[in-house]
């Protein structure tokens, strides 16, 4: 199963980071793929494509501020958290996305 | 609409604004840390490249409100917001509505537009809407209630402001140090810290040092305290306030009010009475204690033009701790009312 997500805090250099990375990880040891955009100071950088979104099965927003080009989510199941939230329980956050789609 | 929604919207003005108060903040601080101060402010006169350097900051800071609100206005509406959002903002530094009227002018771009693009246009306009239609009606609409519906009642404000407190002055001096110290955090550099400013400034060329001296130990307590909490206790501040909680040291330093506004933006209905209790706290111990600034300028960099020095290090101690303790504390009970709620 792919999940791809967003994060973005206010400050975008350390929290934005840390919670991909965070969510990254657990996918990882969950045996996930799990891709996450980060929306700091720097830009948008590791971008979602097209593909990667037409793919996931659930969408993360992991987020401090607005998202930004929103649409490309359309008609995706969006989950929408703090950043520290992702910092905290990245594993139990995507546990309970893979509860409810019921895989 | 959701709190956390309308917070969302204040952050993405602040998140952008940030980079703008740090480059202008530390190279203002540096051209005024280094020039000679005189009673009439820091001296350039024979400092071509500090002042050079000041004026590069003052470039940088002048986007502060227009960035502001530009961004607000973008978290709400997206880019279509911008144009709207950036003109507002900067009319309302124009008109002296500062901070809060930037604040105010973002909202107001963010939300037009927002509901200008729910307007479903015949299919040959659709091209034009982003960058002709909503770009030209809301700049319009945002700048119109800007300049004549809500700059002029804060000028009147403003102005009555000031009739009141050269009337005041003759009266009690703890309550006219709990107005300075108010004044001055209220709005971290704005119109209403401008007003308090200045009536100091002006007292000054009439010989009353107190005045102003009671404005520059309130000037540094806001960001000092700010700071000073993210220092006491880590855990209760996130890595990025702690990153502003060290930016608002140095400019509290210096003298700088603007070092709380990423604080105030995130949090403004909790952070803006505690540093105004703190500004208030330094004043009135200023006022009482007879500190006298013969500089139009605040925080510890004026010490040395400054009359009864330790009295002038004691208020700005007790305002700083004020707002730390304070804030810190206030910062715990909302810790724990959180875990009460996370808890089953």
């Amino acid at each position: 199963m792919t999940i791809v997500g967003i994060t973005a805090c206010p400050t975008g250099i350390a929290h934005t980071y840390m919670a991909a990375e965070r969510l990254e990880k657990a996918g990882k040891k969950m045996g996930l793929r799990v891709k996450i955009e980060t929306q700091g100071a720097m830009g948008i950088e590791n971008e979602l494509t097209a593909e990667d979104i037409r793919e996931a099965a659930a969408v993360i927003f992991a987020v401090g501020i607005p998202v930004r080009r929103k649409e490309r989510f359309e008609g995706k199941t969006i989950y929408e958290i703090g950043v520290q939230e992702a910092i905290k329980n990245a594993e139990a956050i995507l546990l309970k996305i893979q509860n409810e789609l019921g895989r | 609409m959701k709190v956390s929604r309308f917070k969302q919207y204040l952050l993405s003005g602040v998140s952008y604004a940030i980079p703008f108060v740090a480059s202008g903040g530390i190279l203002i601080a540096v051209s005024i840390a280094f020039a000679p101060m005189t009673a009439s402010g820091p001296d350039f006169s024979r400092a071509p490249f500090l002042k050079l350097i000041n004026d590069i900051g003052s470039a940088a800071f002048a986007f502060l409100i227009p960035v502001l609100s530009g961004y607000i206005a973008f978290g709400i509406a997206d880019r279509p917001g911008l144009v709207a959002g950036f003109v507002g903002g900067y009319i309302a530094s124009q008109v002296g509505a500062g901070f809060l009227g930037g604040i105010v002018s973002g909202l107001l771009a963010g939300f037009l537009v927002f509901w200008i693009k729910k307007i479903k246009p015949p299919s040959y306009l659709r091209p034009i809407m982003p960058i002709l239609v909503i770009p030209v009606l809301s700049s319009l609409v945002v700048g119109f209630v800007m300049f004549k519906i809500i700059g002029a009642p804060i000028r009147d404000i403003m102005t009555a402001i000031q009739h009141w407190l050269e009337m005041m002055n003759t009266g009690n001096q703890v309550v006219l140090g709990i107005v300075l110290g108010s004044m001055i955090a209220f709005d971290m550099g704005g119109p209403v810290n401008k007003v308090a400013f200045f009536f100091g400034a002006a007292m000054i060329q009439k010989g009353n040092f107190a005045v102003m001296g009671a404005c520059a130990a309130a000037i540094c307590v806001p960001p000092l305290g700010l700071g000073l909490a993210t220092l006491l206790d880590r855990k209760l501040w996130t890595d990025q306030e702690k990153e502003a909680g060290l930016a608002a040291l140095a400019m509290g330093a210096i003298g700088i009010t603007e070092g709380a506004i990423p604080f105030a933006a995130a949090d403004p209905l909790r952070v803006i009475p505690v540093i105004m209790l703190g500004s208030s706290v330094g004043s009135v111990i200023a006022m009482l204690g007879q500190v006298g600034d013969h500089a139009p300028h605040g925080g510890p960099i004026v010490l040395p033009v400054v009359d009864n020095r330790l009295v002038y290090v004691i208020a700005i101690l007790a305002g700083t701790f004020t707002v730390a303790l304070l804030m810190n504390a206030i910062k715990k009970r909302m810790a724990r009312k959180e875990q009460a709620k996370e808890a089953p």
